[in-house]
């Protein structure tokens, strides 16, 4: 755009002659004229209604003979006052149907339960247990409620009254987020927002810059932005050609992050471009030449010397998958010393890893090893599993991670139902809506990302975080419960490893 | 943005309401009903029984022997803690006097010397979150308990004026309804920086709930919604926050000073801080609070329970050398005297109470605050303004349930004390030796 404007005012001046000011107003012109062409960051979320009917949170259970009794008593009770006779225990319209409560609409019950409690003798109000055993032990269907939220408004879910469930808790819930009370990301305080920054870097930043004798740049850095800090991951098996991998593709293009796709989708389906990142076996990985179109990275899937050593001087960005199983911090520490700059941790879908710990504490471990060896700024890590909220995401940056992988959250955003194994990577069966169109999957998914990265941001303001990248690894702005109990309580008596 | 206007309800109506819903809490809450607890009331921080607990104590002004009034199932903190009781024949008779009152002032200085009969007050619920006739019940009972409660940020409407030696006047990021007449009104002047429900992130007044009234007293336009943004624009430093108090300070020169922040992990430091600037009230809001309305990222996941910062302060206080001469007073997930207790044992003065007073008049937790999908807010008539829904808590009927309420919580409160061997409130602060971790459940 500098150029482009440069030559508008070279243009305006007389050949020949000496640089001349040009007049205030046309300079002002030109100067709105470049700064218009600036766009803000910005994804463009859409309410976008559900295809498929959501299980409701109530069923609501009405006496008819309760009911009629009811209605037969106060219509004498109040005659004349008909406001009273027809007054319904409900805001939401539960009972406001054509024949009242004599045939409830469930769908709009938010359990309030002042239908209940004012007419115990024949409303009842219970959970709904279709929604309830909607996901699994891990992605729970308080996490599907409200992903489904998310993508339906793209919005940020508020709610009142505090919070409504376990003290600390197992995974990303024993974490507890830091938030200063003066330090603020901006003058703006929260509400410039809009100025915390959420784009990250893949690839090797360079430590310092090379310079030949003519004063030009000697080696360019290799590395890559995104404007989200996170990337889809691959769908299981069972979608992982057809439409799903179309909308992941289109949305990660608009979003302007990363899809993950294995190379023979990306391949049969037509999907290369900037923002879709093939997986190749190391055995194919010659493969590498043919991806064109603007393909930016591709990813390795697991390590091998022999085939890192043929493409780690490609001009394509590289990263190499890593299991979390077995010894894979000698295999992670192999990698480095080899150049690897994108390493891609990965563990199951329920961010556990073969030995059974979390990713809370592999992330940690992997970090910090690359911080002790000196050379973490040399390397991006990137992990996929266990991300079933949009709190999950600080939460894995914050132990050491530069962006993490998105999967069955994707799916929710979708409507689809996932069931069999959803625990290992790639092997549940799911049940998409049968009305899925293109359009409409891109969108939903746009606005689970506008949603989780307006989350973040809310957690980085709170902060007083001014960029994202400033969070990897900060984990001096993080705070474990256990290690608080501990602090709190040990020296109470029965508090287990306490002083007693 | 224009929004229907409900009519008020007319006197049958607002009889009939009103009636079926103080039975049903009675139906709900009372062993001898033919009615059990509704099957979807409650969560692992209020369970059913604490909520129907609160309804019968707010009928009775007793405890209840056939509902667990004393703690949650959240698997942790408060409810992991039990106290120690002493045998029986080594407690305080049941008639022994207990002195439960808490002094503010600790400070020494000229200003006001203020006793509340109980170690807790009323945490800020705004004008446009909560009715007038809310505001006004609570205003009532702290003023037959000689307590407080605080107009949290949305200005002081004129009803509160009756009982202005007993309400706080809270100054907030957003300035809402902050007048010089307002501060020279409250014998405490409370700077709320940061809120435990939504630490860090302002305050949110949805447009459905600023109606023409509510934007009137916030000085804003109707029906659009209003941010308190955060933090204070002025404030980058203590000496800023010192500022800060001074300028109310001399707006009212008798008025005690309350600092209100959130629970981060130098809360320590804040504490200390608040104290050199002038606070005589140090008052922490933990992360399991209640709001009326706040993004369901911030609730938990940001800044740390009530229970663990506690300790932490008032230890760090200790160290400092000036724990006598300040008030430390804890809110945010404190739902009972059971908590209240064992808040003090962990080192506060005293607590405040906000959602508790909100389900002893009738709320279930619904979590509809904001609005919810009707815009309207309440179905209880607490949470909103609608001309319609918020006449069904009407401010003697409120007064009456929360003077109950404060009644079974003082008797609870004395009861623990007893039980401990203890006769004074302070004799209680800081002994976690009086409690006990419970680690295979709940307490």
């Amino acid at each position: 755009m500098l150029a482009a404007d440069f030559q508008e005012t070279s243009d305006n001046m007389v050949e020949g002659s000496v640089t001349i000011q040009l007049p205030v107003a046309e300079q002002a012109r030109l100067n709105r004229k470049l700064a218009d062409t600036y766009h803000r960051y910005n994804i463009d979320a859409v309410e976008t209604e559900n295809r498929n009917k959501y299980p409701r949170r109530f069923n609501v259970k009405v006496g008819k003979i309760g009911l009629a009794k009811l209605l037969f008593k106060e219509f004498f009770k109040y005659f004349g006052h008909w406001d009273v006779v027809f007054s319904r225990p409900c805001t939401y319209g539960v009972f406001s149907g054509p024949v009242g409560g004599f045939a409830p609409r469930p769908d709009l019950c938010v359990g309030c339960l002042r239908c209940e409690v004012q007419h115990p003798e024949f409303v009842t109000v219970t959970h709904n247990k279709e929604l309830a055993e909607l996901g699994d032990s891990y992605l729970t269907s308080k996490h599907i409620a409200t992903i489904d939220e998310e993508s339906r408004k793209g919005s940020v879910p508020v709610r009142g009254q505090g919070y409504r469930g376990r003290f600390g808790g197992p995974g990303f819930d024993q974490m507890f987020t830091d938030m200063s009370e003066i330090v603020r990301p901006s003058r703006d305080g929260i509400h410039g927002r809009e100025l915390i920054g959420t784009s990250v870097d893949l690839g090797s930043k360079p430590m310092r810059l090379k310079f030949g004798a003519d004063g030009g740049l000697l080696e360019a850095p290799k590395m890559m932005t995104i404007q989200v800090p996170f990337f889809y991951s691959p769908p299981p098996d069972s979608v992982a050609t057809g439409i799903v991998p179309e909308i992941l593709a289109e949305a990660a293009d608009k979003v302007d992050t990363l899809l993950f796709l294995p190379e023979n989708t990306v391949t049969n389906q037509g999907l290369a471009g900037p923002h879709v990142v093939p997986i190749i076996a190391p055995g194919q990985i010659g493969n590498i030449e043919s991806h064109a179109k603007g393909t930016r990275m591709v990813e390795m899937s697991s390590w091998n010397l022999t085939a890192w050593n043929q493409v780690k001087e490609h001009p394509l960005l590289v990263s190499i998958q890593l299991p979390l199983a077995g010894d894979w911090m000698s295999t992670l520490m192999e990698m480095v010393d080899n150049g690897v700059s994108i390493i891609h941790l990965i563990t199951d879908h329920h961010g556990v890893a073969d030995d059974g710990r979390f990713v809370m504490d592999l992330y940690q471990e992997a970090h910090f090893a690359l911080v002790d060896k000196g050379c973490r700024d040399e390397v991006t890590l990137i992990g996929t599993g266990g991300i079933a909220g949009a709190d999950h995401l600080p939460k894995a940056i914050i132990t050491g991670m530069d962006a993490v992988g998105l999967d069955y959250p994707l799916l929710i955003a979708m409507q689809a139902r996932l069931t069999g194994d959803t625990k290992t990577r790639g092997a549940a069966a799911v049940k998409l809506p049968s009305n899925l169109d293109k359009g409409w999957g891109v969108q939903r998914i746009i606005n689970l990302s506008c949603s989780w990265r307006d989350q973040l941001l809310e957690i980085l303001g709170a902060m007083g975080i001014r960029e994202v990248r400033r969070l990897r690894g900060e984990t001096g702005r993080a705070m474990w419960c256990g290690h608080l109990e501990a602090e709190a309580f040990g020296d109470i008596e029965g508090f287990p490893g306490g002083e007693h | 943005m224009a929004k229907k206007e409900w009519p008020k309800p007319s006197p049958k109506l607002l009889e009939k309401t009103q009636h079926l819903m103080h039975d049903g809490f009675h139906q709900r809450a009372f062993p001898d009903t033919p009615y059990e607890l509704p099957t979807a009331l409650g969560d692992a921080r209020w369970t059913d029984e604490l909520i129907a607990s609160a309804w019968y104590m707010a009928e009775t002004g007793e405890c209840p022997d056939h509902l667990n009034y004393k703690t949650g199932k959240s698997g942790g903190g408060f409810d992991r803690l039990a106290f120690k009781e002493l045998p029986e024949e080594q407690q305080l008779a049941a008639d022994a006097e207990v002195d439960i009152t808490l002094e503010l002032n600790r400070r020494g200085d000229e200003r006001n010397k203020r006793t509340i009969d109980v170690p807790w007050y009323g945490g800020g619920m705004s004008y446009g979150s909560v009715s007038v006739n809310v505001m006004m019940s609570r205003a009532l009972n702290a003023k037959k308990w000689n307590t407080l409660m605080s107009t949290g940020e949305g200005g002081y409407p004129s009803e509160l004026y009756e009982c202005a030696d007993n309400v706080i006047t809270q100054v907030a990021t957003g300035y809402f309804g902050v007048e010089e007449k307002s501060i020279q009104a409250a014998p405490i002047i409370e700077f709320k920086y940061a809120q435990g429900a939504k630490p860090g992130l302002g305050g949110h007044l949805l447009a459905t709930k600023a109606g023409e009234e509510v934007a009137k007293m916030r000085g804003s336009v109707p029906f659009v919604s209003l941010f308190s943004p955060f933090p204070f624009h002025s404030t980058y430093s203590v000496e800023d926050h010192m500022k800060h108090l001074d300028w109310v300070k001399t707006i009212n020169p008798t008025a005690m000073m309350s600092v209100k922040v959130s629970t981060p992990h130098d809360v320590d430091m804040v504490a200390v801080g608040s104290y050199y600037a002038g606070a005589h009230i140090i008052h922490l809001d933990g992360g399991f609070g209640g709001t009326g309305a706040a993004p369901e990222i911030a609730k938990k996941n940001i800044a740390m329970p009530i229970e663990l910062a506690i300790p932490k302060v008032h230890k760090f206080m200790q160290m400092e050398g000036i724990r006598d001469n300040v008030t430390l007073i804890a809110s945010g997930g404190v739902r009972t005297a059971d908590d209240m207790a064992k808040a003090i044992a962990l080192g506060a003065d005293g607590c405040v109470l906000g959602t508790s007073d909100l389900v002893a008049m009738g709320c279930t937790r619904c979590s509809n605050c904001e609005g919810g999908p009707s815009g309207r807010g309440c179905p209880w008539g607490l949470t909103t303004t609608d001309t319609e829904l918020q006449e069904w808590v009407q401010q003697a009927w409120g007064a009456d349930r929360l003077d109950k309420y404060y009644t079974a919580l003082a008797k609870r409160m004395k009861e623990i004390l007893r039980q401990l061997g203890l006769s004074n409130i302070g004799e209680l602060r800081g002994r976690t030796d009086l409690l006990r971790y419970i680690a295979g459940g709940e307490a």
